[in-house]
């Protein structure tokens, strides 16, 4: 194009600033990620953009007296469309950063220059990437890297990102490119039909706004009738002109060449970077570079094999996370009790201080119950990291698709609901791999149906108390199933209903297999659970002391237990030298007429402590929804439990002990088990369990849903929507269930 | 003639001149006569102003008419009022066969519509209709075309395929869509039928007209397609590759 800047040399020379802003642009897969790594090393920072579910990393780094500010752009294949990720990459470019690198695989320059291409247009200052380089050296590709640079007029570089090789060149390109700012755009050669339409829309583009606004890329923009622009666009008081025209142009254009404006575009881009590589390529690669790949696929997308392999994969993956996360889950254990032990030492025995309830039934109870998931989490996360990285994930979802999208999901749902098995939260977070924020917030959504690992605890506790062993192996499974059955419904429903929308594209990369390095995985590995410690940190320890005041408050001033201890009469007592008596009886009504049963201190303070919970606002909250709560068959004290188990779910084992105050340990259970087999039917135990299964997912999952879909009322809906449904079960299950026993 | 000055009034008198016509002449047709009151009953108006439309008629030498006497249709009359009858038929017909709307609707949408008809578009609606009547399938084929359904009401004009899919495979073994091509097969796009992201989205992996795909393989069921396109591994569904018109190309080298 011949715009009369063109290559003139810039007029501001080195500039002084000490600070510069970089941005990372590159299809998915081209090895971005990898890249930001080796150049700002553990300088990161991840979060969401505002409002929507794409992560923001940025990062800083040195070059030189210089500070650079990396920011690592989602993976896009254009900036044609306005996907989430689109968008986000359209704003960091609109905010004008002083260098952009556009990152290409070089196994496949055809389709990543096309995004050079259009970043070439926006009026950025370029720097190309050419990575795996030797991956493309192998297959025999060979380049003109000087010729490159000279007809594009700006940096080139190799790189290898996941070894670091190339990566002080490219310190070096940024820096050169900061200091000699050059506009690209005018290296552009699209075609005479293409530049005379873009040469009558340039002056008419819109004087205020981004500079952006003034590019040809918002020409082209405007030219293939992008609505989104074209609005704003004309909506800009100097602006109206440009769209009218652009309108012109693309009518006069579709009539000339016969073709749609959009495949018109597309091919002009595809043009530019086919003539480019004619230029500068003097080796082409060979087929048979891909021919690892292509052998790997041959089994493991193999049309009977795929699926046995892949549940093998899976169940690789989950017998790690469990067999290998059992060691260190029990040093955690084992130091949150040493802990909890010291700490207790440090007031005298039998304390009531409340300081100590704190720390000890508080904070190390809630958050020690999240953080005991750490290394299963941790396990987990390195398997599918792995996976991801490996590029197995997306022929997972090749084999998976055909069933998730009978359902209104996508094949990449399926392993963070297979994950949820383990734990919600790791799912939840793994949700990550799904484009379309749409199928991401279903699955999100109803992943905490999938019964996890700290439920078995409860399965664990409430199918040997209720039903016969024959019955046992069965209803374990009929739990699971329900919970599969259940999300699967549930995710079909809400994509007819609240989250209705035609399906995204599946349109998917299944990229060549790569080897991960080490680096790759402890990077994604340390992020994932310092995410996760975090939370733990902050919003699930100011939960957890929520949780433990409604336990603890209000104190009762005195005893049932103690004041039956002492209506006895002196003489079935023992010497009575204590305030309260060590003796006590069976109930007051026989109590006076048998003999008393000495009492020990502990089963004492068993006692008073399931009259402290039933006195406590968790005990009365329990109390008051019992009306609520009846028609499902449950008492004060189950609900009471559950309020606990909110937590974290395996809480409600503990929580019901203290109700029926019995003593921890095995023994315990067994007594529990007894207690509640003699309390309720099997038909209540079947709607608890149901009750348990379906609604109230714990508060971490709550808080993770919430930082992952990005609002509150995603996570509200959660709550509200998955307890309102397990009501309705266990009400039925309860109901029909008492006309027939 | 005498009528009133503007020309809105103009259209508007014949409009209701030919409702009357047309009522007189289905009245003759169906009972062999038409009287004053038959015509009040029928168009829900008072005999005045039957009268009144009736003397206009008869200054335009359309009807005979005397007062409190039967109504007759001069051959032009006849002649006019057989063309408004059969522009409504028409339309009745269109509306409700093709558009598939219910008939009290279709029958007032035609009303709506019958004056304003010319002749020549008149006579291209006679000649669609008899090529409906040979061709049936015709209507078939609309409703089910895989492009049109599922549009979202008030969506008019966004973007018009050129071919769906199922018209294409018609077309013969030269334009098919890529789900029809057996894995192992080599097609070359000719148009992308897709709209909306799907359409940018195929685009920007480099699914152009006249590149070439490589179908290597086809998940269990038949679905998803796993193809091979400007050197990447691309997954598509099979409701996606529909959208995907291609020519058959040489066999995929091995």
């Amino acid at each position: 194009m011949s715009s009369p800047v063109a290559s003139a040399a810039p007029a501001t020379f080195a500039p002084l600033a000490t600070q510069i802003r970089v941005a990372l642009a590159g299809n998915p897969n081209s090895g971005k990620t990898s890249l930001f790594n080796a150049l700002t090393g553990a300088h990161q920072h991840v979060a969401n953009y505002p409002g929507v579910t794409v992560e923001r990393r940025t990062g800083t780094c040195k070059i030189d007296h210089l500070t650079v500010n990396v920011a690592d752009l989602p993976g896009t294949y254009s900036l044609s469309s306005l996907s989430p990720d689109e968008r986000v990459a359209q704003d960091e470019l609109t905010a004008a950063p002083d260098v952009v690198v556009v990152v290409a695989d070089s196994t496949q320059l055809e389709r990543n220059l096309v995004l050079l291409a259009q970043i070439m247009q926006t009026g950025a200052n370029p720097v190309l990437c050419l990575n795996m380089a030797d991956e493309a050296r192998e297959a025999g590709q060979k380049l003109d890297l000087p010729l490159m640079e000279e007809l594009l007029g700006f940096p080139v570089v190799e790189t290898v990102g996941h070894r670091g090789q190339g990566v002080a060149k490219l310190k070096s390109a940024i820096a050169t490119a900061a200091s000699r700012p050059v506009r690209a755009g005018s290296r552009l050669v699209l075609g005479e039909t293409m530049d005379r339409a873009l040469a009558a829309i340039r002056p008419l583009l819109p004087k205020e706004g981004e500079p952006i606004f003034r590019s040809d890329w918002m020409a082209t923009r405007l030219l293939a009738g992008d609505r989104e622009y074209t609005e704003r666009v004309a909506a800009m008081p100097s602006g109206r002109e440009a769209s009218a025209e652009a309108e012109r142009q693309r009518a006069r254009l579709e009539a000339h060449t016969r073709v749609d404006i959009a495949v018109f575009v597309t091919e002009r881009y595809f043009g530019f970077v086919d003539g480019l590589l004619r230029e500068v390529r003097t080796a082409a690669s060979r087929v048979d570079a891909r021919q690892l790949t292509d052998r790997i696929d041959a089994i493991l997308v193999h049309r009977l094999l795929g699926l046995p392999i892949f549940a093998l994969v899976m169940y690789a993956i989950f017998w790690l996370t469990f067999t290998v996360g059992e060691a260190p889950m029990n040093w955690i254990e084992a130091g949150v009790h040493f802990l909890s032990v010291h700490l207790g030492a440090l007031w005298p025995e039998g304390s009531t201080s409340l300081l100590r309830s704190l720390l000890l039934d508080g904070i190390l109870g809630g958050v020690g119950g999240v953080i005991v998931f750490l290394p299963n989490i941790v396990l987990l996360f390195a398997g599918l990291a792995f996976l991801e990285d490996t590029g197995y994930m997306a022929r997972a979802a090749f084999l998976t698709d055909r069933l998730m999208h009978r359902f209104g999901l996508h094949g990449k749902s399926f392993i963070p609901m297979l994950s949820g098995f383990g734990c919600s939260v790791p799912g939840i977070m793994a949700t990550r791999t799904l484009e379309n924020p749409r199928d991401r917030l279903v699955t999100m959504l109803v992943l905490p149906l999938m019964s996890c690992g700290a439920r078995l605890t409860i399965w664990m506790l409430l199918i040997p108390a209720f039903f016969p062993p024959a019955w046992r192996a069965p209803m374990l499974w009929f739990i699971y199933a329900v919970g599969i059955a259940l999300a699967l419904v549930l995710a079909r429903v809400l994509r007819k209903t609240l989250l209705r929308g035609d399906d995204a594209p599946f349109v998917m990369e299944l990229p060549p297999y790569r080897l991960p390095t080490l680096r790759s995985v402890l990077l994604k590995l340390s992020e994932r659970a310092g995410l996760y410690l975090r939370r733990a940190g902050t919003t699930i320890l100011g939960i957890s002391i929520l949780l433990w005041a409604a336990t603890a408050f209000p104190k009762p001033t005195s005893y049932r237990v103690d004041r039956e201890v002492a209506a006895l009469p002196a003489g079935a007592s023992g010497p009575t030298r204590h305030p309260p008596p060590p003796l006590a009886s069976l109930p007051p009504s026989t109590a006076t007429t048998t003999m008393a049963r000495r009492l020990s201190e502990q089963e004492l303070a068993r006692k008073r402590a399931a009259e402290d919970l039933e006195y406590s606002v968790a005990g009365r909250i329990g109390h008051s929804l019992e009306p609520l709560f009846r028609p499902l068959g449950f008492d004060w004290k189950i609900l009471t439990a559950m309020i606990g188990a909110f937590a974290t779910k395996e809480v409600f084992v503990a929580q019901m002990g203290i109700v029926y105050s019995i003593a921890d340990g095995e023994k315990g259970t067994e007594g529990l088990r007894a207690i509640l087999a003699r309390d309720y039917g099997p038909l209540v135990g079947l709607s608890m369990m149901l009750f348990l299964l379906i609604a109230t997912p714990c508060m971490a999952t709550v808080v993770v849903t919430r930082r992952e879909s990005g609002k509150w009322r995603y996570a509200l809906l959660q709550l509200v929507g998955l307890t309102g449904i397990g009501y309705g079960l266990s009400l039925l299950v309860y109901q029909v269930g008492r006309m027939f026993i | 003639m005498p009528q009133s000055a503007t020309s809105v009034s103009d259209t508007e008198i014949s409009s209701s001149l030919e409702d009357y016509l047309e009522t007189i002449y289905l009245l003759v047709q169906e009972q062999g006569f038409a009287r004053v009151k038959d015509v009040a009953r029928e168009r829900d108006v008072k005999a005045a102003s039957v009268s009144i439309a009736l003397r206009r008629l008869a200054e335009m030498d359309l009807v005979r008419y005397e007062r409190r006497e039967y109504i007759a249709l001069t051959p032009e009359g006849e002649k006019a009022g057989r063309r408004v009858f059969s522009r409504h038929r028409l339309l009745t017909r269109f509306f409700q066969e093709v558009l598939n709307m219910p008939a009290p609707a279709a029958s007032e949408q035609a009303c709506a519509m019958e004056h304003s008809l010319t002749d020549e578009a008149m006579d291209g609606m006679a000649r669609f209709f008899e090529f409906l009547g040979t061709c049936p399938s015709v209507i078939e084929s609309f409703r089910v075309c895989p492009a049109i359904s599922g549009r979202k009401p008030g969506a008019h004009g966004e973007h018009l395929p050129e071919w769906c899919s199922v018209c294409a495979k018609k077309k013969g073994a030269s334009t098919m869509s890529l789900a029809d091509v057996k894995p192992g097969r080599r097609a070359v796009v000719t148009k992308i039928s897709a709209g909306g992201a799907l359409r940018q989205r195929l685009l920007d992996m480099g699914v152009l007209p006249e590149t070439t795909i490589d179908i290597e393989r086809v998940g269990l069921g038949g679905d998803p397609f796993w193809v091979r396109c400007q050197g990447a591994r691309l997954a598509l569904r099979r409701s996606e590759a529909q959208s995907i018109l291609v020519r058959a190309g040489e066999a995929a080298a091995k």
